[in-house]
């Protein structure tokens, strides 16, 4: 749990730095803290992980979350919302989809009695939270923390959309190259 | 017993003939047709049963004056492996009334974040603490063996059950 928690921390200032919004003050007080455990124990040395693979680039990271109880959403909303801009992440749209009614209906005795039944329902809540522009670092981390922050009886699906570039073999097109292709039977 | 039978029939029996005379030779069944859903509801009585906020209201209710007892994600949509919690859930609840003999409060509450299972559960207090310890201690042991997962009991104790209104 500490060497986690210390990696969070690490990657956090990682991503503050890749997003050019360092803090001087909590730069300092991270820098404090690390060196306190420079001199405790000699694992600050893995807590921050650079590697020299560029980072993923999300364009968009939209998370949605359904449940039964829109009051739960509206809290969970209001977290993962304050959560992204103290972490200094692009917030796109936060916005209420519509909900998706589920209806049964059954007979209500258990013998005969074909004309009274009893309807029930299940309803359920959605919530759109779309971040725009975020690192795969920041990503991870955002995503983690709101993760492990989900309330019970709340699902959460995520749709990354990242920036990749054009493959090799589809840079050009066929007819620039000057070849001639030969007319098929 | 047998009068007031008598006394439903012959009402069930003037109501009927009003609207179908063939129905009223359906005398002796005098219950689903006429009475509205029974289920999960404290009858209105003399004024002397005592009744949890719970217990009184109904399961319409769900969603605007009580809230779930049981919080999962697989009723949603787009969800499945509806049966296997319900079926989890009802063991749960038949151990916990078990285990506690006498000691429930109120329903217990049966709550699911990702892989941790937490029971929540108000008591009366009839033990000693010790003795509840012991017992919570028993049951967190014993459920995580049997369904290969951390269970965590959140209890309250109370030192008598809460009683919402007469009925």
């Amino acid at each position: 749990m500490a060497a986690s928690m210390t990696s969070v921390w690490g990657v956090r200032v990682l991503s503050k730095i890749i997003h050019g919004h360092l803090l001087p003050a909590a730069a300092v007080r991270h820098q404090t803290v690390r060196s306190r455990f420079l001199h405790t124990a000699p694992v600050s040395s893995s807590a921050v992980s650079v590697s020299e693979e560029p980072d993923v680039l999300y364009q968009r990271l939209s998370v949605r979350v359904k449940g039964h109880d829109k009051a739960v959403l509206d809290s969970y909303e209001f977290f993962a919302t304050l959560a992204a801009q103290e972490l200094g992440l692009n917030l796109q749209k936060a916005f209420e989809a519509p909900k998706h009614i589920d209806k049964l209906t059954l007979l209500k005795s258990v013998h005969i009695f074909k004309k009274h039944r009893v309807q029930y329902e299940m309803r359920t809540h959605y919530r759109c939270i779309q971040l725009s522009r975020v690192t795969g670092s920041s990503a991870r981390v955002y995503l983690e923390y709101i993760e492990r922050n989900l309330p019970e009886g709340v699902a959460m699906e995520v749709t990354k959309t990242a920036v990749e570039k054009i493959p090799e073999h589809i840079q050009k097109p066929l007819w620039d190259d000057g070849k001639q292709e030969t007319p098929s039977q | 017993m047998a009068t007031s039978l008598v006394r439903q029939t012959k009402l069930l029996s003037i109501v009927t003939s009003q609207f179908n005379s063939a129905a009223c030779f359906r005398n002796i069944h005098c219950t689903a047709a006429c009475l509205k859903n029974r289920a999960a509801r404290i009858r209105v009585g003399k004024g002397d049963k005592s009744v949890t906020y719970e217990q009184a209201y109904h399961p319409h209710d769900i969603g605007h004056r009580k809230g779930w007892l049981s919080q999962h994600t697989s009723n949603l949509q787009g969800e499945d492996e509806a049966a296997e919690r319900v079926v989890e859930d009802v063991f749960i609840r038949r151990f916990m009334y078990g285990t506690f003999h006498n000691c429930l409060a109120d329903e217990v509450v049966i709550k699911r974040r990702g892989n941790l299972l937490v029971i929540c559960a108000m008591m009366i207090q009839k033990l000693l603490p010790s003795k509840f310890y012991f017992l919570i201690g028993y049951s967190e042991e014993l459920l995580s063996h049997f369904y290969k997962c951390p269970v965590k009991i959140e209890m309250q104790t109370v030192e008598e059950k809460v009683v919402y209104k007469y009925l």
